[in-house]
């Protein structure tokens, strides 16, 4: 730049950052429409007739809004007992997941313990197994513990840590640096301790991710719920979601809306969720600065 | 404890950080035995949730399905012990296993490189300051949260060959696209692009770990009058090493167990046209659960859990190379 | 900012615990309240339409007596089988569930249901169509009950028939003529296809069903002997290919695509003007398509007199291995299956019921086209076979469809792709 005379505006570092940013913006705007086809296509087919489905082509905007989709395809079946259950378990293994599976990544990656190396290469490996040749086995553990029919098999295993959250969460706090932790064990605090007033804090945007994982996970769960609950008065909203699929008709109408009722909570905890993704932490900025 | 891996390692990262980091490692062992076995204790304690799991809940059905796997298991009566029956018949007369197992390999090679870049370059244009981006990371995130049929008949819709969504904008730029679902040469490429589609998942993930990279960073090499790709080179890729290395293989384990996806949109399972979808874990699912031999998809579970044991160790391996550690701690 | 957070998570613990605690109240309990035996009942029939028949039906069983109560559970199809095997396996199976009628064979040898042969005699046997008891019979042995069945026709677009100078009473009795009028049936404009005549891969029907039905409604696996590189299903492999070059890959593809998603159909949408479809097809006709004028017929034969052979599918009624009260469970499927509760099902689901007396008295109370295609369905079973999947092949299916891709995308001829499936499937035959 020269120096001598002031720098056309198109030459400011502001007027490129806002160039860039523009682009940014637009290349982020084109890929939005993209994304959203799909829950336009939902939200248009549960607004429709039946009649109006079955047509061909089919029409982008219903001809008639039938919100009352909604209210029939929730009045089928107990939905709202549904989604309650739903809400339950979601929600008791969303908790369960975040404070287990950071305890675990902790010991993992700060705590330097015997065997430590070979331990987490079986958490790695018990990834590897399809859940589908170990399914039958477990079914019968816990029929023999006497669980089946209760929430136990869909609750217990939040509570004892998943490998996958393990395996992220441990990535993450091997990232915090190594003299935070010392500096606290000089100062006599325990792990424990460490844990909860630093760690945590500092691997808040891994733990809200968990958390939308975990509880997106136990949110769209058909077949944990489908092989271990016998009683229809526990069922959760996607064996619900089940019922409109027929033999011989689907009714779309409904499959439609109740699937955009159910994932409005998902879309919606995320929103909100995702601010604490911005307060949270900045790691190396509070460190290092 | 390996200490010789670690100084390889350290050498390598060789950042002041980590070298202070060994001093204090050396000052802390020659403290004495008792503080070392507060430590393995507190290890223990700290992940003795997980393994509580894995002895009562998970160890046993795993050990079960190993076992199972050198017998004719039939899920309901018989157990009969056969050797290694099972893994021969795979090599030498299942003609299905060996498409399943390429049409696997072929997805893993394509989808891990491409959803891994995907989802860091959506989560670097995710994480500038832009307004509304509250309302774009949401929009980007929703595909990760839609599930089951609903989303796979869209898809179908979407890839329709005349009207679909995906050749009409392929028309407008001149490309005559392909048939996709009903082509075998074009229904894996197909089963890409909807994983493209739904890279939000892994996006959150980047977007986290982005979170923790300061801002001072940013302003320092700005000052030096480094570009944005220089900058990205040396401060964000080194710092998201870790989640890269994590998404790695976490989606090669995935994509190797493909299976919803193909299930569905072939009418259970019957693999697509001239079988081009039918996957290790739909062909393994189709054993135990079409067929009742259990016996049989354990061998190829186990099978699998080889094959994907060996890249996951080299994964990890490569990985010590160039996983860069903030805490300075390579293992 | 944390005390929101703390407080939506309190809300979201407490309407959650409070809807938990009170749903763990277990219901496996034995025997109701008042003493009476409970009797599990898995079904799939969860939707508005199917329930509400299926529980009445419980209810007037669970009135008429005092000894057993039916508690009826709805499971999503396909995965209900999947339950069923891991319940079976654990010991804790239902006591009545509802399961494909083609594959009673292989659950019989795999030890997954329970031998009903003591609770059955010859005059039992008899109320049921022959075609469909052969199906639960293995090793002499009676294994389930058949409930419903279904059978394929070809349903005709009448006004379409007029259009292209047909007689709309007279539809095509053989592939000859069906060729025939499909080509007078096509509309085209330019190089597309406003309509198409027909198109033998459309509808509820695959090559199967058409390799079948040119061989005299022999299958592909008889009395234990492969019999799939037959001339007959070489040449309606080559049928299908004609079919397929003269409306182009494009044309087919297109319309393939458009009405894959289930949603929209292209019979009633009045775009392809003849259709093979199961005789419930009737009741989407009846509710979106109006207006549509059709016509039934049994599905054109290969030739005159080689027979109008359809294929059949259908579930049957069967007690899960290890079940705990299997005398009361057969009570209530014997229940299900006498004529008073077939008839019921039958008439409001439009279903073909497996009992002969039933489907005859069912047949009495309808009317209009309700009746035309009812009884047209009934008639059809004469012509219907069935193809359980023998034990020794459990899964041929699986093993000769890609060979049959294969063919008809002109990767192989079919006298190779039949060949090879052959040899396949003789290589992986079971002792």
């Amino acid at each position: 730049m020269n120096s001598t005379t002031a720098p056309k505006f198109y030459e400011t570092k502001k007027f490129r950052e806002n160039v860039r940013l523009t682009f940014v913006t637009l290349l982020l705007l084109a890929g939005s429409t993209l994304i959203l086809m799909p829950l336009w296509w939902m939200i248009s087919t549960s607004l429709k007739s039946p009649a109006e489905i079955a047509q061909y082509p089919p029409s982008f905007f219903p001809e008639k809004l039938n919100f009352s989709n909604y209210v029939e395809a929730w009045q089928t079946a107990p939905f709202t007992r549904w989604a309650l259950n739903t809400l339950f378990l979601a929600t008791v293994g969303t908790i369960g997941s975040v404070l287990v599976n950071s305890l675990v990544a902790y010991g993992f990656a700060k705590i330097r313990f015997k065997g430590r190396n070979a331990l987490f290469v079986i958490v790695l490996s018990t990834m590897l197994i399809p859940g589908f040749v170990t399914m039958v086995p477990q079914y019968i553990l816990f029929s023999k513990l006497g669980w089946v029919n209760t929430y136990l098999p869909l609750l217990v295993p939040a509570f004892l840590g998943s490998a996958f959250f393990i395996f992220l969460l441990r990535q993450f706090m091997m990232g915090i640096p190594n003299e935070l932790v010392e500096a606290a064990v000089l100062d006599g605090a325990g792990h424990l301790q460490i844990w909860w007033h630093i760690m945590l804090p500092l691997t808040k945007p891994a733990l809200i991710t968990v958390a939308i994982f975990t509880f997106n996970g136990a949110w769209n769960d058909l077949l944990g719920p489908l092989l271990y609950i016998n009683d229809e008065s526990m069922y959760t909203l996607q064996i619900g979601l089940q019922t409109f699929k027929g033999t011989v008709q689907t009714q779309w109408h409904y499959l439609m809306a109740m699937s955009v009722s159910v994932l409005l909570p998902v879309i919606l905890l995320f929103f909100f969720f995702q601010k604490y993704f911005i307060e949270g932490s900045n790691i190396s900025s509070g460190t290092k600065g | 404890m390996k200490s010789s891996d670690t100084t390889l390692a350290h050498t390598k990262g060789g950042s002041k950080v980590m070298q202070e980091q060994k001093a204090a490692e050396t000052v802390g062992r020659t403290k004495g035995l008792s503080k070392k076995a507060k430590e393995n204790l507190a290890g223990y304690l700290f992940i003795s949730p997980w393994i509580i799991g894995f002895l009562g809940l998970t160890l046993g059905p795993l050990l079960f399905s190993l076992a199972a796997s050198f017998t004719d298991y039939n899920i309901t009566s018989k157990m009969n012990f056969i050797g290694l029956e099972n893994y021969k018949r795979m090599f030498t007369m299942d003609d299905l296993f060996r498409t399943s197992l390429f049409n696997t390999i072929y997805y893993v090679i394509f989808s891990v490189p491409l959803t891994t870049a995907g989802a860091i370059l959506l989560a670097v244009l995710l994480n500038q300051k832009i307004k509304g981006m509250k309302f774009f990371r949401t929009i980007y995130y929703l595909p990760a949260v839609l599930s089951g049929v609903a989303v796979y008949f869209l898809w179908m819709q979407l890839l329709s060959p005349s009207t679909g969504l995906v050749n009409t904008m392929l028309a407008w730029i001149g490309i005559d696209g392909p048939a996709w679902l009903f082509d075998p040469e074009w229904t894996k490429p197909a089963l890409l692009l909807m994983k493209m589609w739904s890279v939000g998942g892994g996006m959150l993930l980047y977007l986290a770990i982005m979170q923790g990279v300061s801002a001072q960073m940013y302003e320092a090499a700005d000052i030096e009058g480094a570009s944005p790709w220089q900058k990205f080179y040396h401060i964000t890729l080194p710092m998201i090493s870790p989640i890269i290395f994590f998404d790695v293989i976490t989606s090669t384990i995935g994509a190797f167990q493909i299976f919803q996806e193909a299930y569905v949109m072939t009418e259970n399972g019957s693999g697509g046209p001239g079988n081009s979808l039918l996957f290790y874990n739909l062909h393994m699912w189709n054993n135990a659960f079409e067929v009742f031999d259990m016996g049989y998809a354990s061998a190829m579970a186990w099978l699998l859990f080889i094959i994907v044991m060996i890249l996951t160790t080299v994964n990890m391996k490569l990985g010590k190379r160039w996983v860069h550690y903030e805490g300075g701690d390579s293992k | 900012m944390k005390r929101g957070l703390a407080f939506i998570i309190a809300v979201f613990m407490l309407i959650g615990l409070l809807a938990g605690c009170s749903g763990e109240n277990k219901a496996e309990a034995d025997k109701t309240k008042d003493g009476k035996i409970v009797v599990d009942f898995w079904t799939f029939w969860g939707s508005e339409t199917r329930r509400p028949i299926i529980e009445k039906i419980i209810d007037d069983y669970n009135s008429s007596q005092d000894k057993v109560f039916v508690k009826h559970t709805f499971l999503p199809w396909g995965d209900i089988w999947t339950k069923n095997l891991a319940s079976v396996a654990a010991g804790n199976p239902a006591d009545v569930i509802v399961n494909d009628i083609n594959t009673v064979a292989q659950r019989a040898e795999n030890k997954q249901v329970e031998d009903l042969s003591q609770y059955i005699d010859d005059s039992f046997k008899q109320k049921f169509h022959p075609h469909l008891w052969d199906t639960v019979e293995y090793d002499g042995k009676s294994y389930a009950v058949p409930f419903n069945t279904d059978t394929r026709l070809l349903f005709y677009n009448k006004t379409a028939f007029k259009e292209a100078g047909l007689d709309p009473e007279k539809p095509p009795a053989t592939w000859a003529e069906l060729e025939e009028y499909a080509k007078k049936l096509d509309v085209k404009n330019g190089d597309n296809y406003e309509r198409v005549g027909f198109y033998p891969l459309w509808g509820s029907v695959g090559a199967s069903s058409w390799m079948t039905n040119a061989d005299s409604g022999k299958g592909f696996i008889e009395d234990g002997e492969l019999t799939i590189n037959t001339p007959k299903k070489v040449e309606a492999l080559n049928w299908i290919l004609d079919w397929k070059e003269r409306l182009g890959e494009n044309t087919v593809q297109a319309f393939q695509a458009e009405f894959g998603s289930e949603q929209a159909n292209p019979f009633i949408a009045e775009k392809v003007a003849m259709w093979v479809d199961v005789g419930t097809f009737y009741t989407q006709l009846r509710d979106y398509g109006q207006d549509v004028d059709f016509g039934v017929a049994p599905i054109p034969a290969n030739e005159e007199g080689s027979g109008n052979w359809a294929e059949g599918g259908g579930f049957v009624v069967e007690i899960p291995k290890g079940a705990k009260h299997p005398e009361e469970a057969m009570d209530f499927i014997k229940y299900l299956t006498d004529v008073e509760a077939q008839k019921y099902w039958s008439v409001k689901n439009y279903d073909n019921v497996a009992n002969i007396e039933a489907a005859e008295a069912a047949l009495n109370e309808l009317e209009g086209p309700d009746k035309m295609v009812y009884e047209a369905t009934v008639k059809n079973l004469k012509q219907t076979k069935m193809f359980p999947v023998p034990v020794e092949y459990p899964d041929y299916h699986s093993r000769l469809n890609p060979h049959i891709d294969n063919a008809l995308l002109g990767k192989t001829s079919p006298e190779e792709a039949l060949e090879e499936a052959e040899e396949d499937i003789a290589k992986m035959k079971k002792e």
